[in-house]
């Protein structure tokens, strides 16, 4: 039977359900009232439900995006200015990870600008022979000091979403949730039901015809997004669509997590998220304007409950105090690494995290949701026919992406060279490292990693993130032959980019105000729209 | 716009009984300026002399619409040894050295009292030459007067501007350019970072927008800024005698 797909029921109301609500909505005009909307295809608007449940508390993490979040906001017609002023929102350039390697004071940075001159020339060979004389984030890119010194990726007169260095941002969930919702009832038209679900109802074939709920009935729908985070009602506990875990490769399956207030109020704030190694997992650190969000990820197989409690309040302890590193309350996050067999199965896609979870280590959680409502808003399929050969397509997609977040994540524990604690050595263990990563990882050692290594266009991690890991970590690549003729460029070029690199780093310093005082004074004037 | 080497003191007729203020023009007194900020009630008189742009200011990153004098940095084409050779001189070229503030009312809390600031480091400052500031025997001299009237005057001109600048932004009218110059010597100016109000997008402005930009009294400016354009001519004209000479 010809089944037109017009109506879109969200399930699940955290920034997953939102974001994609928004990202959905607005790519089809909702909130116009004479916007091209789904008249050409001579029926009705499309329409968008989001139900949520009025008691269901969301689980409030992933307060790190990717820059792909600007590009997100600005689409959904946001104000960057509203955002930054009521999510509580601060600029993160990259991530800085400490005591990866040895242990012992060393530290990288992953920043968000691509290398200078990327995508013409690979500076890594170039960079190897300087190697012992400057960091590889340094010598390519402006951000590592820029971070370091804590300033900011825009100045006030910068207009909105544009940068003078690459930026995505750290937000508090909570807040974000809450002001999508409001821009996506008043602007683009998303109908709201506070309501809890308390069934599914199927067609024959199989198709979700409604969720039931308890004040309002059955919600029919055409597409059900299943944005109901580790509950998955839908593709868990209606579907049972098995779920792939990855616990063999990546050991952390808790997370114990906190807010750490200022000592005052003007502090600096970060520029970057801070992952510092511990001894059997990692310590988060991420600078809001009015708090930190500090949290412990490890695995229980090598430390226990009370221990990494332990190593998070040591850590808290030169920020904020003995006493009061003892007091600040814990939450405690279980994490079950892996992701959905299907994330799209029948008329019913799964985004966020009832489609999967790792641990924060890259901020993949917000941008994955990015991905698969752009994906969904931009191949929504006319019918239920074609909505079939759109899962299966998205379902390989995302199995992908899935894949390589795994294998970037892993990567990051692989080249540790630590050898007092189990963990770290177990991290290195080959049989848990995915066949792919270990491909790769051969290959690199005798060729950096490089744009052609890409299969898709919209990879998640390019090869640029690949080499900051690789070469922040020590990695030596030992080019063959055959790899050097394949890029012969003039040394002039290759000086240029170095220096050009040299010279805007010199002149960002200069320039850029302070993070803190950036966002004071986003607060107080706003940023201007051109 | 004001530089660092600013000194301002409340005006006071007792301690500055027998200050004068030196109102010729040249670059002596700080009138080498590129360019000085306007209002939209000066846009008329402004524009028949002078390009009108927009520029952000960098400590705010908000708006303000600025009259141009030349391309380089100290380079105002219209100062010559006999002065300033255009018929207006914008009022923020005119108020210098004064400066207006305020108080809060000792009596009235609510109540805030304008009061005349003076930059006593302003070269303009002067025992022997210029204006007098106060009478012989107490009270204020005309010039004072007309001083403080002009300060009046770019104090409510201000809140208007900034009323402006949002409408303009409202509308999208405002976009940023850059003008690329080439001179009689074939040497080629270029200006950066400044932005104007477009054409394009002032002739689509449906009726209501434009009601309402009329009613608001922004209209008359907007095409006084689009008007102004054609005094660009003039700075490349001056700026061309003075590569000849």
């Amino acid at each position: 039977m010809y089944r037109p797909v017009r109506k879109i029921v969200i399930v699940g109301g955290g920034t997953a359900g939102w974001l994609t609500a928004g990202i959905v909505a607005s790519h089809y005009n909702m909130g116009s009232e004479i916007g091209p909307d789904y008249k050409e295809s001579g029926s009705e608007r499309l329409e968008i439900v989001l139900v949520e449940s009025p008691d269901v508390a969301t689980i409030g993490v992933g307060e790190g995006t990717w820059p792909s979040m600007r590009t997100t906001l600005q689409q959904m017609g946001i104000s960057e200015t509203d955002f930054i002023q009521q999510c509580d929102v601060s600029l993160k350039q990259g991530s800085r990870f400490d005591n990866w390697v040895t242990g012992a004071s060393d530290y990288y940075y992953h920043p968000f600008s691509l290398p200078q001159g990327f995508g013409e020339t690979n500076l890594v060979r170039h960079w190897q022979r300087v190697r012992d004389k400057v960091s590889f984030a340094d010598a390519v890119c402006q951000q590592g000091q820029l971070c370091d010194r804590g300033l900011a990726a825009k100045q006030i007169s910068t207009p909105e979403y544009a940068f003078n260095v690459n930026y995505g941002y750290h937000l508090d969930a909570g807040k974000f949730a809450t002001f999508l919702q409001r821009h996506c009832i008043e602007k683009l038209g998303v109908k709201h039901l506070l309501d809890h679900v308390t069934g599914v109802s199927s067609r024959p074939n199989g198709d979700i015809d409604a969720v039931e709920t308890k004040l309002s009935g059955p919600i029919n729908g055409d597409l059900f997004i299943d944005c109901t985070g580790f509950a998955a009602i839908l593709i868990g506990q209606h579907y049972d669509v098995p779920f792939r875990s990855v616990s063999d490769v990546l050991y952390n399956d808790t997370a114990l997590a906190m807010q750490v207030p200022y000592n005052n109020e003007n502090d600096p704030i970060a520029s970057h998220t801070l992952a510092t190694a511990q001894s059997a997992g990692w310590i988060w650190n991420i600078g809001l304007p009015t708090r930190r969000g500090i949290g412990h990820v490890y695995s229980s197989r090598y430390i226990s409950d009370e221990n990494a409690e332990r190593e998070l309040r040591d850590y808290v302890e030169p920020i904020v105090g003995r006493r009061q590193a003892e007091e600040l309350s814990l939450r405690k996050i279980p994490i079950k690494p892996g992701y959905r067999a299907e994330f799209w199965h029948r008329n019913c896609v799964a985004v966020g995290l009832s489609a999967g979870f790792v641990e924060p280590l890259e901020a993949s959680a917000l941008v994955l949701v990015e991905y698969s409502a752009k994906m969904i808003a931009q191949q929504l399929p006319e019918n239920r026919d074609l909505m079939s050969i759109t899962a299966k397509r998205f379902n390989a997609k995302f199995s992908y992406h899935w894949a390589q977040i795994i294998d970037f994540l892993k990567l990051h524990y692989l080249l540790n060279q630590q050898h007092d604690d189990a963990y770290w050595q177990a991290n290195r263990n080959k049989e848990s490292v995915p066949e792919s990563l270990q491909d790769a990882v051969m290959l690199w050692r005798h060729r950096p990693p490089w744009v052609e290594d890409a299969p898709l266009i919209d990879e998640l991690f390019s090869s640029a993130s690949f080499q900051y890991v690789l070469y922040g970590m020590g990695f030596v690549t030992k080019e063959s032959p055959i790899s050097q003729r394949n890029a012969i460029v003039a040394e002039a070029k290759i000086n240029r980019l170095f220096s050009d690199n040299l010279n805007k780093t010199t002149q960002l310093l200069n320039a850029q105000p302070s993070n803190r005082e950036l966002i004071n004074k986003i607060n107080e004037f706003g940023l201007q729209k051109i | 716009m004001d530089t660092n080497m600013t000194n301002y003191v409340l005006l006071s007729d007792s301690k500055h009984a027998k200050l004068k203020v030196i109102t010729t023009r040249s670059a002596d007194y700080g009138d080498n300026v590129k360019y000085a900020m306007t209002f939209p009630f000066e846009f008329r008189n402004i524009q028949s002399c002078y390009p009108i742009f927009f520029q952000k200011d960098p400590e705010t990153g908000s708006f303000f619409p600025l009259a141009l004098f030349g391309f380089d940095n100290s380079e105002n084409l219209f100062l010559s040894d006999a002065g300033w050779e255009a018929p207006y001189v914008p009022i923020m070229i005119r108020r210098q050295p004064f400066l207006i503030g305020f108080q809060q009312d000792a009596d009235d809390p609510e109540a805030k009292n304008a009061v005349v600031s003076i930059d006593m480091d302003n070269p303009r400052i002067s025992e022997t030459d210029g204006e007098p500031l106060f009478l012989e025997h107490g009270g204020s001299s005309e010039f004072l007067q007309k001083a403080t009237a002009n300060l009046e005057l770019i104090h409510q001109a201000h809140e208007h501007s900034q009323r402006f600048i949002e409408a303009l932004i409202e509308h999208d009218l405002l976009e940023s350019f850059t003008l690329n110059i080439e001179l009689d010597d074939q040497s080629s100016n270029q200006l950066l970072g400044f932005y104007t109000i477009n054409e394009d997008s002032v002739q689509q402005l449906g009726a209501e927008s434009l009601a309402s930009l009329n009613a608001q009294g922004f209209l008359q400016p907007i095409f006084m800024v689009l008007a102004s354009h054609s005094s660009i001519r003039t700075l490349i004209e001056l700026k061309n005698k003075k590569l000849e000479s």
